[in-house]
């Protein structure tokens, strides 16, 4: 499921992220990202994903990885097991995107989420002016082949981690490559980013 | 027992030889790397059970494949199940057919045996050359009967650590096996975490459910309500229990296939006939198909062997030794693990090895889990199973590269 290939992308996760930190990826796919963070940052990785083949990649490239799915398995891990846990490109194919995030982040001490923001302008236009469900290198599949079950924008994103009690500590900009220090929700935030990634973290009762 | 051949002696000098180990030694047949080797192993204590019974000196059955090389890190311990044997990769002495794991272990498979030392052996209880109920008890020169102590599984694995350590061997690169061989392969991880460098659990359980225990207990009360069965005796009787047997056989049988592969390979298509004979012959396929896996059974095991094997599954719990508790058990264990499940499981199902899974990522150990779908039942792991193949392949070569 998940899109993202491009070492740039790879790159400012791997930013995000001390060295010989513990990692889990859910949604790992071949366990490109979690190889390249091995490199990078030395870290002791973890895969999660559903689709067996890419789970037999996995095992033939060294990682550790569970057959598994974000939506039941996640509860099989204890609180704070990792330092960061990573979902690329998968929330918005949960069957429970809330309850994904909340186990996120009550595994590990931070979590770095990713998704296709349905809120930028091409999209927006797409169904204003065309008025047919939008097709883009980021979202290429047909409205009824796509696995993605829970589409949402950076703002709606931004209400469902108010509504989690989970805090947004840091947000990428994929076309600069820069990170940024979270201020709030704005308008142009969710126009201008094709891709929403944020690091989150519990906020502490 | 002391009956070693000269060449024997000759070889026995290159073996390294433990100082507290009393170690008689000898071969059947030819000096062939993968020829059944029996070796008789016993620790100054003698080898003390769980029943509180202990065994003075011991033999252990086993077969060797490969070399181990001179940094003494390529060595993989198979575990055998219930029925198994030490004949892996070998043809049987008795079926004459080729090795249970045949399609796993050899050249370029999985476990490749030009590259790694793989030992297999036989557990004591079992009826194929190590120490068990049909074989003479040194102290009183009878045969054993049900005068063999009941064992259990982390007895077998105590019987197996002293084989490694005769081998030589201080950390072994992977212990592997399905079924009762899981079992045994989780009570290495457990009791021995040091030497277990990796280990792959197969289609395996922590513990006994109520379901596997009456299943053993169907078997077992079907050897003993066969009159030849004689309480034990039998051996020097030209009647045994084979009627007994082979009926335990055939509900085991049962147990280890699937609904649907029952069905897609016999439904109830009829044996050799148009028409039922309105008789008790075995009119339907699958009634023929499981009186000859029972009569093929008798030819090469033992009744009372299947009595103490199967009570020392049942008997297995590998956090017995910590008051229940699975953390408690595995808190020391370091291996690398791979754990598989087959999705039409019922004996040993998914959510079984799932348990293993969550302990071992309580735990933070490195595991890795994959669910095999196939309809061939708890037997998958002896079948021809390409993503069997493709997981163990994967795994055993990228955990022996990064070493």
């Amino acid at each position: 499921m998940s899109l993202i290939n491009e070492k740039k992308d790879f790159k400012i996760i791997a930013d995000l992220i001390p060295a010989n930190s513990s990692v889990i990826d859910v949604g790992c796919n071949d366990g490109s990202l979690l190889e390249f963070l091995k490199e990078e940052k030395d870290i002791n990785g973890r895969g999660m994903e559903i689709d067996q083949q890419k789970v037999q990649l996995c095992l033939s490239k060294g990682i550790s990885v569970i057959e598994g799915d974000a939506d039941l398995d996640l509860y099989d891990y204890p609180d704070n097991l990792f330092d960061y846990s990573i979902l690329t490109y998968t929330l918005q194919a949960t069957k429970s995107p809330k309850n994904v995030l909340s186990e996120l982040v009550r595994i590990s001490s931070k979590a770095i989420i990713s998704f296709p923001n349905f809120g930028h302008w091409k999209i927006a236009t797409s169904l204003l002016i065309k008025r047919k469900m939008p097709i883009s290198e980021k979202l290429s599949y047909s409205w009824h082949e796509t696995p993605n079950l829970h589409f949402c924008t950076i703002n709606d994103f931004i209400d469902l981690c108010e509504e989690a009690g989970i805090r947004i500590e840091k947000q990428a900009n994929l076309k600069t490559n820069r990170l940024n220090k979270f201020y709030g929700k704005n308008l142009l935030n969710s126009y201008f980013n094709e891709v929403g990634l944020f690091l989150v973290s519990k906020i502490k009762n | 027992m002391s009956t070693a051949c000269g060449r024997c002696k000759n070889a026995a000098k290159e073996v390294y030889k433990p100082p507290n180990l009393v170690v008689r030694w000898f071969f059947f047949g030819l000096n062939k790397m993968n020829e059944n080797k029996i070796v008789e192993l016993a620790t100054e204590q003698a080898l003390v059970l769980d029943c509180g019974k202990s065994l003075k000196s011991f033999k252990t059955a086993y077969t060797t494949y490969g070399k181990l090389n001179d940094a003494k890190d390529n060595a993989i311990l198979i575990c055998h199940a219930l029925t198994g044997d030490q004949y892996v990769a070998s043809n049987h002495p008795i079926t004459k057919k080729e090795g249970w794991w045949s399609y796993i272990v050899g050249p370029e498979k999985p476990i490749d045996t030009n590259k790694f030392f793989v030992v297999c052996p036989n557990v004591i209880g079992g009826c194929m050359g190590s120490t068990g109920p049909k074989e003479i008890n040194s102290e009183t020169g009878k045969v054993y009967g049900t005068d063999f102590p009941v064992i259990t599984i982390a007895d077998m694995v105590r019987a197996q650590k002293l084989l490694i350590d005769y081998l030589g061997i201080e950390k072994i690169f992977c212990v592997t096996g399905g079924s009762m061989g899981g079992m045994l392969v989780l009570e290495w991880l457990s009791k021995f975490p040091e030497m277990v460098h990796s280990a792959i659990p197969i289609a395996t359980a922590t513990n006994h459910s109520a379901q596997n225990i009456a299943l053993n207990e169907l078997a077992r009360q079907s050897i003993m309500a066969d009159p030849n069965w004689n309480s034990g005796n039998y051996y020097n009787s030209d009647n045994k229990p084979l009627k007994g047997l082979s009926v335990a056989r055939m509900a085991a049988h049962i147990s280890y296939l699937s609904k649907d592969a029952l069905h897609s390979k016999f439904g109830r298509n009829l044996q050799d006939k148009s028409s039922l004979d309105y008789s008790f012959d075995a009119d339907f396929q699958i009634e023929s198909y499981l009186r000859h896996q029972g009569f093929t059974f008798v030819d090469r095991f033992d009744a009372n062997s299947y009595l103490y094997i199967t009570r020392a599954m049942d008997y297995f719990d590998v956090s017995s030794s910590n008051d229940g508790s699975l953390i408690e058990s595995f808190k020391n264990t370091v291996s690398k693990v791979l754990c598989i499940s087959f999705t039409s499981d019922w004996l040993y199902p998914t959510s079984e090895n799932k348990k293993i899974v969550k302990v071992f990522n309580t735990l933070g150990i490195n595991v890795s889990f994959i669910e095999i779908e196939t309809d061939g039942g708890h037997d998958s792991f002896l079948l021809e199973e390409p993503k069997l193949f493709e997981a163990m392949q994967g795994f055993i070569k990228s955990t022996y590269e990064n070493l």
